[in-house]
């Protein structure tokens, strides 16, 4: 069999995206609020619908529709912060305690868009040219999708390194007592980090959610995944996670030919993913934050 | 529907949650071992359950079989994931459970892959009414539940029991008193994994057909309302709790029947959960019912000679 390499590594760098994107809210409040919020995988999919709501049933376009779902899923994130967990861990409530709240607080949301937009799958009515260049195929969605991660990375790298707020960030996320104890206001800084964290992964929901379909549980698809990124990039580890996006990509996509190859189905490419958490948690729980600083 | 079948299958499903919900109460409330892949142990014992019982071996040793490749898959995940903190081990075995129902799902050969495999069911009455085919089984599904109540009864209220509080409590100190964590978890994990399996089986056996669908990580999510709002560390609780939620369950699904409303009640129904855990969580962590006191002698003896001191005193 033939096998196109240079179009998996494209697919590789395009599942890697989507997943980076929505990996890297749940990897920082993870890190600064001290526990997993599954409910993270709703805020994927409330973007997904905001961004198909916008864009396809009001019809104002793309560009809106980003925005509008960013600022949205990102105040319904702070909204859940403020309302449920911070009370919560206020409280004294566990880690367990706080992950079991955020999988109810998942499913308040996911069938709260289960009652106001319903479970039959919808489509983004935008079409896109598929532009061929050698042996590779790419669609404009495809081009967008590199530019905008590209985009956000950058920006993220240069806010975290330079800016106040990504020293801020960084301080909060390595040490919040000394943090605090020298003059941040981690608590603003724990908000912010859900609200963008939230808006990130909205904007991962739109390209999900137009490149195969918008339903109550796209996100929860794709939360394992993006655990995945989250673990084996080291929680909290910005720039792991890039690595970790990346390799995920690819272990799926090659994953894909290798399962067709050894007569295997190709649900498995999935299982690859959970493996890889699995063996990082217990092998090596930092991940590959060993090789970054601390960022 | 008649009101009789409904209201006995309800008690059949009490049953069923009521053995997972002693089993993660186990792990949770009385070791801290967060096991959020339960489904995958029930997941094993309804599987194991499903595949003998095509080969004709007799009910209670299909049972006996779940039990034990449940408690073996538990001990195979616990060997190496009990040494992780507590959301590591969360995650890990939330993912085993995925793992699981993927391969049952994709393997055909196991249980007909995503068609399900028809089972069997465990006391054969050809000609019965159904009510008498229910009530057969909520005898089954409850000496099965009794047993598991009193052996988690008695081995919590025992020396055993103390030690895995304390390793609840504050795991390096009792590993300092010379209690080695590892091995008192892994025996933990093995026997809740061994009711879940059991659990499984019944349930298998109950439905007469399984397929992986039955088995989304729901099905945890489900016990661990049981085990937070009954109250963990409390059998009664667990068995409280599962009740609860069925009723509850059962309930908003009578709702549908009986009402129009302008919601879909499958959606208000999750939602209406998720409020109810959140409500839990903020207003009563401990659930409804106290840790159940330990009952020592020593205990006894302390009680009395403080009473007498005080007596003294006054």
């Amino acid at each position: 069999m033939d096998i196109n390499w240079a179009q998996i590594l494209l697919n590789s760098v395009i599942t890697g995206s989507i997943y980076l994107i929505g990996a890297i809210g749940l990897s920082v409040t993870y890190r600064l609020s001290n526990f997993s919020n599954f409910a993270h995988a709703e805020f994927i999919t409330l973007g997904a619908f905001i961004g198909y709501w916008v864009s396809s049933q009001l019809g104002w376009g793309l560009l809106p529709a980003f925005i509008i779902a960013f600022l949205l899923t990102g105040t319904v994130s702070l909204l859940c912060y403020r309302g449920i967990f911070q009370p919560l861990a206020k409280r004294g409530a566990s880690t367990i305690h706080l992950m079991i709240a955020s999988i109810a607080v998942g499913f308040i949301i996911r069938y709260s868009i289960g009652a106001g937009w319903g479970w039959t799958p919808q489509y983004f009515l935008n079409t896109w040219t598929t532009y061929e260049v050698g042996a590779i195929r790419i669609t404009g969605l495809w081009l967008l999708l590199i530019l905008v991660t590209l985009t956000s990375a950058l920006t993220m790298h240069f806010a975290l390194m330079r800016t106040k707020l990504g020293k801020a960030i960084r301080a909060s996320s390595s040490n919040p007592e000394l943090a605090a104890a020298s003059g941040i206001n981690v608590n603003r800084v724990i908000l912010i980090t859900w609200f963008i964290g939230a808006g990130l992964a909205a904007i991962a929901g739109i390209f999900r959610g137009a490149s195969t379909q918008v339903w109550p549980m796209t996100g929860w698809d794709i939360i394992l995944p993006i655990f995945a990124v989250v673990v084996l990039g080291g929680i909290g580890n910005y720039h792991g996670a890039i690595v970790a996006a990346f390799i995920i990509g690819l272990t799926e996509n090659i994953g894909v030919v290798a399962l067709t190859n050894l007569g295997l189905a190709t649900e498995y490419r999935m299982a690859l993913a959970f493996l890889i958490i699995i063996i990082t948690l217990i092998v090596k729980p930092q991940g590959l934050a060993m090789f970054f600083r601390r960022a | 529907m008649s009101i009789i079948p409904y209201l006995l299958d309800f008690v059949v499903f009490v049953g069923i949650f009521g053995i997972m919900a002693l089993s993660l109460n186990l792990e949770y409330g009385f070791t801290g071992l967060a096991n959020f892949g339960k489904v995958a142990f029930f997941l094993i014992g309804a599987y194991t359950y499903a595949i003998l019982s095509q080969t004709g071996a007799p009910f209670y040793l299909c049972l006996i079989a779940s039990a034990l490749t449940s408690a073996i898959g538990g001990l195979l995940i616990s060997l190496p994931a009990l040494r992780l903190r507590e959301d590591y081990l969360a995650i890990v075995t939330l993912t085993t459970g995925e793992i699981l129902r993927l391969i049952v799902k994709s393997e055909d050969w196991i249980g007909g892959g995503i068609w399900g495999i028809t089972v069997s069911p465990a006391i054969k009455m050809t000609g019965a009414s159904p009510t008498s085919k229910i009530l057969v089984n909520i005898g089954l599904v409850f000496i099965c539940m009794a047993i598991c109540f009193i052996i988690i009864q008695l081995l919590t209220h025992s020396p055993y029991g103390r030690v895995i509080r304390a390793i609840r409590e504050d795991e390096v100190a009792a590993e300092a008193l010379g209690k080695n964590r590892s091995k008192y978890k892994a025996q933990i994990f093995m026997l809740g994994s061994a009711m879940a399996g059991i659990a499984g089986g019944l349930f298998a056996q109950y439905l007469r057909f399984i397929d992986p669908y039955m088995f989304l990580p729901i099905v945890t999510f489900t016990v661990w309302i049981m085990v937070l709002l009954g109250g963990p560390a409390n059998n009664w609780g667990a068995l409280l709790g599962a009740a609860l939620v069925q009723l509850f369950d059962r309930g908003t699904n009578l709702i549908k029947d009986y009402f129009t409303l302008p919601i879909d009640p499958t959606n208000l129904q999750y939602i209406l959960f998720g409020v109810l855990i959140i409500l839990v969580l903020l207003y009563r962590p401990q659930g409804l019912l106290k840790e159940s006191e330990i009952k020592t002698e020593a205990l006894r003896s302390a009680r009395a000679r403080g009473s007498t001191a005080k007596n003294r005193e006054g």
